[in-house]
């Protein structure tokens, strides 16, 4: 029976993106994309009501799927050294190579490894990623549509490249499933490099420099990921003869045993997610068209690191290698955050939001206890959805405001209200309580007690991006109140929009469910859970007295602007000095000389990188 | 939730507030006799929110009147959370939140005055924060427990273990109470350079909520505070006090710093100091 839900998760996807290459009709591409969704949600929702479970699965397991795997672990590399030959790129060349030598030593020298007993397993945490590619990736992909459609006529495009970009964005869910469920590493690798390979492809897909430039970037960062990957795997094929995830990260076969493996395999979710020093990759995927950012920093390509390190927490439970990685996840919670203050670029923000948000949960992996990794996923399923939400937000407003720049969308809610208000109520969805981010952050604090320079490194981190967020909604909300002669947005862009917002608001909701359903045996409304639900009654009362209020007060006649009792002969303006007639104009302070870029990620970057270092090196030692 | 915990939330939520008014009414008193003036009565700010709120006002902006709500709500809830003895950690949480409502309401104004104390605001919070939050973790780890009734219940006062916390928390109380040299944001006499900050564009019943949240707020902040010495109901009070008079004391003998003198020097002189603090407890 799961063999059906497999199918849907994973091959429906890729078979959807192939569709969309032979049907190029822009009808044929939109009911492709919302059957794809629609599929994802059910065949998501099934695995909710079967999980968990451990079976065997010829799609993720046979023999042939196996060799695909193999052959994978040669073909995309070789394809990444053909890219790299081509553009001279000497990082991905090498990187590239490097992954090709690995993966021949583990051909020529490894013994066939037997298939694995149950090669497909949903956990936890699997589901969790199931689920979170399943709505948040099909959300981003039906918000594409439209998007995409402006995006080509804003580049006044002859022949259209969307049966391209679908194919390859559908394909990435699959893979994405692919990766959540396989429980045979090889076939999860071989998925880890189709990411890549995804999301290279997406971050090029424009043909511009820059694009070109950024995703050379990525690929040699991620071709690096792979090396780490791989070599990981090689050593726990030689060290333990182990290819079973589940067998792997059993604690019992590493007591004692060089921690070395672990330590590569970490080493790859940190590239892959994205964190310092490899944070460039992210911020470079920018230059994307916004679906693909979207979906690079909400539901996928970062989220296969915090899946994998999440995975190996068991291990890493009261280990040094655990405890650095901690201290690396918790170092780039704290930079990361300190970056995104000192942004005005709206995409940049929640770019760096995202890098700090996936250190925390790194974090939470690094700790290793089963209540620190409930922390985690809480956090995995909850960014998903507010930072999706986020981004379809920013990428909507800047089609209708034409910047991204914070300051060009001040008042936003003047001229996009219904995007601006879903991403002023996202913005505080990250940062305030009772919703979801914010107890998954307290959570992870509360799991740290034992480790005070996590506590400290998430306190900072924390201030930072409360600062950061506050100012974010509170820029597009300035001025007035919505007009309604904003003009109205397609459904196929406020629908995504609203079914986040509200996913993202419902998993707030249901965290202390979630967070139980991932801790066996404890109750969900223990211990400072247990508020969550009379916060929520008290929330919805304010919201309650709050929308009463607003309803009086848009109505009414406002005071005009106090200036300190200077004269005034048009609205924003006051006369000074000599009679002259001066315009008011305001700006965010982002106080660079504390928190500006170039000197920030400079020190940051060499900090993180020694972490990272020590990681190897302590598991070496 | 049994029957005592909730008669506890409860008197949280009428008590709170009406503590916080006293302190100002305190306040008021101390700062004048400290001038060598009479100042006005000890219920003085009673009246004066009773004053505002039977003014009607137009508002400067039409989310004000909402934020002002739900700053006032995060602010309750807060002090319930702190009564009902529930995880204190959440309710520094909650408190931000409301921190958060006034710096948004401030955004949404229309006069400059405003939305430079937005900004100052959002400085302060990024100063204070961080020096609350680990010193909150000290006392529950010295503690060892994050609810309130745990940290209340520890054996002996805490104050002993978490000495180097007390400029720190000096430092949050000065900024929670908008007392000079931190009042950077709102600055506490009207003729000032940006005029009352965020609290410029406020007006009428707005303000006068907001005045009531910022009662509950003043609760919560010395009720943390007294932690530090939890034996008995009396030696809070006492402790809090003790906050208090420091802070008024030090709020008539100092001057205004920068926005940047906070961010660079003080808040991470005192950060420090906490961290310290907390990192010795696990040398125990």
């Amino acid at each position: 029976m799961s063999e059906a839900y497999i199918g849907l998760l994973v091959l429906w996807p890729l078979a959807a993106g192939l569709t969309c290459l032979v049907l190029t009709s822009p009808g044929a591409r939109s009911a492709l994309v919302l059957s794809t969704g629609i599929a994802l949600a059910v065949g998501g929702l099934a695995m909710a009501v079967n999980a968990p479970f451990a079976a065997p699965s010829a799609l993720l397991g046979s023999e042939t799927a196996l060799h695909i795997a193999e052959g994978a672990a040669f073909v995309l590399p070789a394809y990444f050294l053909i890219r790299g030959l081509l553009a001279k790129h000497w990082l991905v060349i090498v990187f590239a190579l490097g992954q090709l030598a690995l993966a021949a030593y583990g051909a020529a020298a490894m013994p066939h490894a037997a298939l694995v007993q149950n090669a497909a397993v949903c956990d936890g945490l699997s589901l969790a990623l199931v689920l979170v590619v399943c709505f948040a990736g099909s959300f981003i992909a039906i918000f594409a549509l439209p998007y995409m459609r402006r995006h080509e006529e804003h580049l006044r495009l002859r022949v259209s490249k969307q049966p391209g970009f679908f194919m390859i964005l559908l394909a990435f869910l699959g893979f994405m499933n692919g990766l959540a469920l396989s429980n045979d590493i090889r076939v999860f690798a071989a998925f880890y490099e189709a990411t890549t390979l995804c999301s290279f492809l997406l971050i090029g897909h424009d043909k511009t420099e820059i694009a070109t430039k950024n995703a050379l970037r990525a690929l040699w960062m991620n071709c690096l990921g792979g090396m780490f990957l791989h070599g990981g795997i090689l050593l726990i094929q030689q060290g333990h003869g182990l290819v079973d995830i589940h067998e792997i990260v059993d604690p019992a076969v590493w007591a004692g045993a060089s921690m070395l493996p672990m330590a590569l395999l970490a080493l790859a979710g940190c590239v892959k997610a994205a964190q310092m020093p490899f944070q460039s990759w992210l911020l470079g995927a920018m230059v994307a068209p916004t679906p693909v950012s979207a979906l690079l920093h909400s539901s996928t390509m970062v989220k296969v690191g915090v899946f994998l390190c999440l995975r190996l927490g068991p291990v890493l439970m009261g280990s040094t290698t655990g405890r650095v990685l901690a201290l690396a996840g918790a170092f780039t919670f704290f930079a990361a955050s300190a970056l995104a203050l000192g942004q005005s670029n709206a995409k940049k923000i929640l770019a760096y939001s995202t890098i700090a948000n996936l250190g925390l949960i790194i974090a939470c992996a690094g700790l290793g206890t089963p209540v620190a990794l409930a922390a985690g996923v809480v956090l995995l399923v909850i960014h998903a959805a507010t930072k999706a939400l986020l981004f379809l937000c920013v990428g909507d407003m800047e089609q209708v405001v034409g910047s991204r720049d914070l300051e060009d969308l001040r008042g936003a809610v003047q001229k996009a209200p219904t995007t601006a208000l879903a991403a002023a109520a996202g913005a505080l969805g990250m940062i305030l309580p009772p919703l979801g981010m914010l107890m998954g952050k307290w959570a992870a604090i509360e799991a740290s007690l034992n480790n005070p320079a996590l506590l400290v490194l998430m306190a900072l981190g924390s201030a930072l991006a409360v600062v950061c967020w506050v100012r974010f909604s509170g820029t597009l909300l300035a001025g007035r109140s919505a007009s309604p002669s904003a003009a109205p947005s397609s459904i196929l862009t406020s629908g995504p929009i609203l079914g986040l917002l509200f996913g993202a608001i419902g998993l707030g909701m249901a965290a202390p469910w979630i967070n139980a359903l991932l801790l066996p045996g404890t109750s969900a409304l223990a211990g400072g859970w247990g508020l969550i639900p009379s916060l929520f009654v008290t929330a919805m009362l304010g919201w309650i007295i709050g929308m009463k209020v607003l309803a009086r007060q848009s109505s009414v006649r406002l005071a005009t602007p106090y200036i300190g009792g200077l004269p005034s002969r048009e609205p924003g303006t006051f006369v000074g000095a000599l009679g002259k007639n001066w315009t008011l104009s305001e700006g965010n302070e982002y106080a660079e000389e504390l928190f500006g870029e170039p000197r920030l990620t400079r020190v940051a970057g060499v900090l993180a990188g020694a972490l990272l270092l020590a990681l190897v090196g302590g598991a070496i030692i | 939730m049994n029957l005592t915990t909730f008669y506890l939330a409860f008197a949280g939520l009428v008590l709170a507030p009406l503590l916080g008014g006293l302190v100002a009414g305190v306040d008021r008193v101390v700062t004048a006799r400290l001038q060598s003036r009479m100042g006005p009565p000890l219920l003085q700010p009673f009246y004066d929110a009773g004053k505002l709120w039977s003014k009607v006002i137009p508002p400067a902006s039409h989310w004000q009147g909402l934020f002002v709500r739900w700053a006032l709500v995060a602010s309750l809830a807060s002090d319930v959370l702190l009564a009902a003895g529930a995880d204190v950690l959440m309710c520094f949480f909650v408190q931000a939140a409301s921190a958060c409502f006034v710096a948004m309401g401030a955004f949404c104004g229309n006069s400059p005055y405003s939305k430079i104390g937005a900004q100052r605001e959002l400085f302060q919070l990024l100063c204070y924060e961080p020096v609350f939050l680990v010193a909150i973790l000290a006392m529950c780890k010295a503690a060892g427990g994050f609810d309130a009734f745990a940290i209340m219940a520890a054996k002996g006062p805490l104050l002993y273990k978490l000495p180097l916390l007390i400029p720190g928390l000096l430092f949050v109380v000065l900024v929670k109470l908008r007392k000079s040299p931190f009042d950077i944001s709102a600055s506490h006499h009207m003729h000032q350079e940006v005029v009352r900050g965020v609290y410029t564009d406020y007006a009428g019943r707005d303000f006068a909520l907001l005045e009531i949240a910022h009662w509950a707020d003043v609760t919560v902040v010395l009720w943390i505070c007294s932690f530090l010495w939890a034996t008995g109901p009396l030696q809070m009070v006492a402790a809090g006090l003790a906050f208090l008079f420091a802070a008024l004391l030090i709020d008539n003998i100092s001057a205004r710093l920068t926005w940047r003198y906070m961010v660079k020097v003080v808040a991470p002189v005192s950060l420090f100091l906490a961290t310290a603090n907390l990192l010795w407890l696990y040398l125990e």
